[in-house]
């Protein structure tokens, strides 16, 4: 019986190529976008899974309170490990304090390469559990010793046998290679981690000891619970942990610090803090792939349904004969799921192949290195689910609807198609098509704020400007020489250094006092250190007052505000004003200038501190290309200058409307997933109503000769066989307006500078909608119109 | 005694008023009649035969097949009944297109779940016994009006009914193909087999042993 059933399945296929493409195509189509998604779910879930002490492991975050504003970070003072291992140790296995992960210089002999990697106390190997090749987890003992990864040694000596090699760090002195260590998975939050130095040497090596203090939140701080302990009672055991330490009338008390623990498995999806407390973060967007990716499925699932029972005239006289010849009705059932099943795993494997063929663009996308893990047991697990499941799906209601045929009824002729089916089979067209205009929505809206953020106004030039980072301190020492030597080009126009990027500045100060500042105000600013020419460069608007000039010495004590400090600070008359700013001294304010957007495009401006500065701070050195010249000979010249007096240092420069492009690479991403989803949606609803105009211009074959013979234009039967499928597709367009209005209106609450969600996205969205749906159905009614009235009428 | 229909009824409400399909019918149908059922169009023939074939149900009345009360059955057993002793026989023929000859004929001892060999050897007899074995291979649509019909009464015959249900077999046929099934029905009939055929024809009707008469549903 079953072998009969599969010979009626196939043969069934075959019969009918056009609906099988249709209904194969359509499927397979969305197997392929679940099964990505779901790789890419299944990859987001796996973050930093590979750790052996994924249970155990948690970042100290610090909360503080500015002026009323509430703020977790990752950043820790260097004093606050000890504390935690000497007052609170029974709750931790392993404290460490790490700088963060930086590129570094490393040179062997022979070899220099620039790799990632971090400053940390030696219970970071067994915490991370690294894999040691060479050497022993104990490697960083030493604090002249460093360890290195796999790939870090096999590139500086061509082998992992690199025990009791010493190589260059940076500028500094040599480290001995104590051990070499499997490079960490991808995965994972550690992955760029190609060398491991040893904290202590970095202390020393900077001075550290004398020179930071509970302040300086500059270091990150992980911890690994001893067993037994609960990661939320360590957490709340040391809340206090650095306040406790700190002077009650200190600026840094009245911040208010909080620390407390995030675990290891909330690190990837679970990284946004409100108000201190941890809430959420990117898990939405596994959630809204996730909900996109079942969404997918189910649309594919509908079109199977509507093409099967749409087939249903079709079958019901095979239903009628084959009741007749003695069949049960749970045998019909068996019968359409089993061909419904075949044609799932058809379907199913057509859906790999397309996954291998657009792997590589999803991965570009969405920046992983997914593939099918064809050798992954729990992958053909869940494949046979995801098969049964679909067939579930899609099979169940045809069988039941088809098997559910009276014999004599479809025998004698009188089965009437208008009955029960077609109200469902509308309402599921409808609901494709809800979703696929809300999707269209989310696009448009999507891009729309990107558009409106890429375009919002900067208040400051990046044209033609570009940075090289400053790794070592010849640079800085030479630096007026180097400055020289850069503007003897024709083509550069000016030269400045900084310590961070006007792009994004990052660096964040407080203990400052100035008149009238309430002694509750626990301020912070955004501070900008630079050179001279800097406001010039990036042509800053001076609002009041002037900028930094070299005509006057005592400049080196000098602000620059931007508006938003101004009136932060509550400054009547801000020129000539002074800030104290701790024991740096007492700065006149030179000048205001005009708001720019130096941060994120899409948040709001924050207060910012612009002042002199020719010191270890600077990071950055900014070169301005002169508009109209080439960047090409300007870029040989500088490159000339940085190898004549930093010769080690592969020269590498980026330009600041690159690094200001990183800002929408992720909005960027979203986009583009979210738009080919959406693409895919409209493919998969306009197969549907394809298959479903195809099957009603076929079935009213008949009819359309009648009325043809009768004097009907090929107008008048357009309208008839389309004006059903608009009207469904413009009932999905009344759903789809305010279902898209409040998710898109939600995710642009995000953004603190955002575009309006206009009309016209609406209307377009619309426009799209019914202009596939009118040009899809068309082809069909248009083909029925004008086909011979005498071919029809004969064929009955 | 085959079976026996007493009183029974059969009707629909249309627009608030009841149209009667079959009225007061009684029948009493022996083992190894060969019955022939006329009437004008429209007057309920293959209603009756519907009926009879369980295929459809009726409103009032009682209908014994073999001892056992069918008004009185759970759908189940009505259709294991059904399978057991009814073939039926169409005037469309209505054989599965997507099957061959030879997997039309399979189907009902398929459903009736005969195993395999025993299978094969019921329908290669059956092939043998209606001059069809060369054609065993070929599809519906391949076939002559005629020869369909001949695979459509071999498949009513192969699983051993006891009453074939036949709503004018031979109404798409030409006069010989016609007479070639008649022939047919007589030789199963001599075999033991009952036989209750619809016909307009007067010379079909007059290969059965006894003709019923319908008029708007009524016996005459
Ligand atoms: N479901 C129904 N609803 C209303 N009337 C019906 C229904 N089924 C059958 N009839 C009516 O019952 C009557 C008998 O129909 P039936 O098919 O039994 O006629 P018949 O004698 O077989 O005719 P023919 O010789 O044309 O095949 C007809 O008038 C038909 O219109
Ligand atoms: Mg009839």
């Amino acid at each position: 019986m079953f072998k009969n059933y599969l010979k009626i399945a196939f043969r069934n296929l075959f019969k009918r190529k056009g609906h099988s493409f249709l209904n194969i195509g359509g499927l397979s189509i969305g197997m392929a976008t679940t099964i990505l998604i779901g790789m890419w779910v299944y990859d987001e879930l796996s973050y930093n899974k590979d750790f052996e002490n994924y249970n155990e492991i948690a970042q100290v975050m610090q909360t503080q309170t500015f002026n009323g504003e509430i703020k977790t970070e990752s950043n820790q003072p260097m004093q606050l490990a000890p504390v935690l291992r000497n007052d609170y140790g029974d709750y931790f296995k392993h404290v460490v304090t790490s700088t963060f992960t930086f590129d570094m210089l490393l040179t062997a002999v022979e070899n220099k390469i620039s790799y990632s990697g971090f400053f940390s106390e030696p219970g970071v190997t067994e915490m991370l559990s690294l894999k040691m090749l060479q050497g022993t987890r104990d490697g960083l003992q030493d604090p002249s010793s460093i360890l290195l990864s796999k790939t870090a040694a096999l590139s500086l000596f061509g082998t992992v046998d690199a025990v009791g090699e010493t190589i260059k760090v940076g500028s500094a002195s040599n480290l001995l290679v104590s051990g070499v260590y499997e490079d960490l998975p991808e995965n994972n939050s550690f992955s760029n981690l190609k060398f491991i130095a040893p904290w202590e040497f970095l202390k020393k090596n900077q001075d550290y000891e004398n020179r930071v203090g509970w302040g300086n939140n500059w270091f990150q701080t992980f911890v690994q619970i001893q067993d037994g302990v609960n990661m939320s009672v360590a957490s709340a055991a040391i809340k206090n942990s650095k306040l406790e330490n700190l002077d009650a009338e200190s600026g840094m008390a009245k911040q208010k610090p909080v620390i407390q623990l995030h675990p290891m498995a909330k690190w990837h999806l679970y990284s946004r803090f409100e108000n201190g407390i941890n809430t959420g973060g990117t898990i939405d967007r596994v959630w809204l792939l996730g909900i996109i990716g079942v969404i997918i499925l189910l649309l594919a699932c509908i079109n199977f349904m509507n093409l099967n029972t749409a087939q249903s005239v079709k079958r019901a006289k095979e239903v009628g004969i084959r009741k007749t010849i003695g069949s049960v009705k749970y045998q019909l059932i068996f019968q359409f799921m089993i061909e419904s099943f075949v044609v799932v795993c058809i379907a199913f494997t057509v859906s790999l192949v397309l996954v291998i063929l657009a792997q590589s663009t999803f991965n570009e996308v969405t920046n992983k290195s997914l593939s099918i893990p064809w050798s992954s047991y729990n992958f053909w697990i869940v494949s046979v689910l995801f098969i049964a499941i679909t067939s579930l799906i899609s099979g169940s209601y045809p069988s039941f609807y088809l098997s559910s045929f009276k014999p004599i009824k479809v025998l004698k002729g009188t089965f009437n198609r208008k009955e029960g089916v077609v109200p469902l089979r509308k309402v599921l067209v409808v609901f494709q098509f809800a979703i696929s205009t809300t999707l269209i929505i989310g696009t448009i809206t999507i891009y729309r704020q990107m558009n409106y953020v890429q375009n919002r106004p900067l208040g400051y030039n990046k044209e033609g400007m570009l940075y090289v980072p400053i790794t070592t301190k010849d640079i800085l020492e030479r630096f007026e020489t180097v400055r020289e030597e850069i503007l003897r080009s024709q083509d550069i126009a000016n030269v400045a250094a900084s310590d961070v990027l006007v792009t994004g500045t990052f660096t964040t100060n407080s203990g400052f006092d100035w008149k009238g500042k309430d002694p509750d105000f626990a301020e912070e600013f955004n501070t900008l250190r630079a050179t001279h020419d800097f406001g010039e460069m990036i042509n800053w608007e001076i609002k009041e007052g002037r900028g930094f000039s070299r005509e006057y010495k005592s400049d080196s004590l000098a602000f620059v505000l931007n508006e938003t400090a101004v009136a932060y600070m509550g400054l009547k008359n801000p020129i000539g004003e002074y800030v104290q700013w701790g024991d740096s001294g007492k700065f006149k304010v030179i000048g205001v200038v005009k708001d720019m957007v130096t941060r994120s495009p899409y948040s709001a401006v924050k207060p910012t501190i612009f002042t002199l500065h020719y010191g270890r701070f600077l990071n950055f050195i900014n070169i301005k290309v002169k508009p109209n010249r080439s960047p090409k000979e300007a870029l040989s010249h500088i490159e000339g200058i940085f190898k004549k007096y930093n010769p080690e240092r592969t020269f590498s420069y980026t330009f600041l409307d690159e690094e200001y492009q990183q800002y929408f690479t992720g909005e960027a991403r979203m986009g583009k997933l979210i738009s080919f989803f959406a693409i895919l949606a409209i493919l998969i609803s306009c197969l549907g109503i394809f298959g479903l105009s195809a099957f009603i211009a076929e079935q009213r074959f008949k009819e359309i000769g009648i009325r043809k013979v009768l004097g009907a234009s090929v107008y008048s039967i357009w309208k008839l066989l389309s004006k059903d499928f608009l009207l469904l597709v413009m009932i999905s367009c009344i759903i789809a307006i305010p279902v898209g209005y409040y998710y898109m209106n939600e995710w642009i609450q995000d953004f603190n500078y955002r575009a309006t969600l206009s009309w016209w996205i609406f209307a377009a969205a619309v426009f799209g909608s019914l202009l596939t749906t009118f040009l899809t159905i068309s082809v069909q009614s248009i083909k029925a119109a004008i086909a011979k009235p005498v071919k029809s009428l004969r064929t009955e | 005694m085959l079976l026996q229909l007493n009183n029974i009824f059969k009707w629909v409400n249309s627009g608030g008023q009841r149209i009667f399909l079959l009225k007061d019918i009684n029948l009493q149908v022996e083992e190894g009649e060969f019955i022939s059922i006329m009437g004008p169009s429209g007057s309920g023939k293959s209603t009756l035969l519907n009926v009879i074939g369980m295929l459809d149900g009726f409103d009032e009345g009682e209908y014994n097949f073999l001892d056992e009360s069918v008004h009185n059955l759970k759908e189940k057993l009505r259709s294991n009944l059904y399978k057991e002793y009814i073939g039926f026989v169409f005037q469309s023929y209505h054989l599965l297109d997507e099957l061959t000859v030879q997997e039309n004929l399979e189907m009902p001892l398929l459903y009736k779940k005969v195993k395999g060999a025993e299978r094969k050897a019921m329908v290669a007899d059956m092939l043998d016994r209606f001059n069809i074995v060369g054609k065993k291979d070929l599809f519906p649509a391949q076939l002559s009006g005629g020869q369909q019909q001949l695979v459509g009464v071999a498949r009513a015959l192969i699983a051993n009914p006891k009453l074939i249900l036949a709503d004018e077999p031979t109404g798409n046929l030409n006069s010989q193909q016609s007479e070639e099934i008649m022939e047919l029905f007589k030789q199963l009939n001599t075999e033991g087999v009952t036989i209750i055929q619809v016909t307009h024809s007067e010379k079909n009707a007059a290969y059965g042993s006894r003709i019923v008469n319908l008029l708007d549903g009524r016996m005459i």
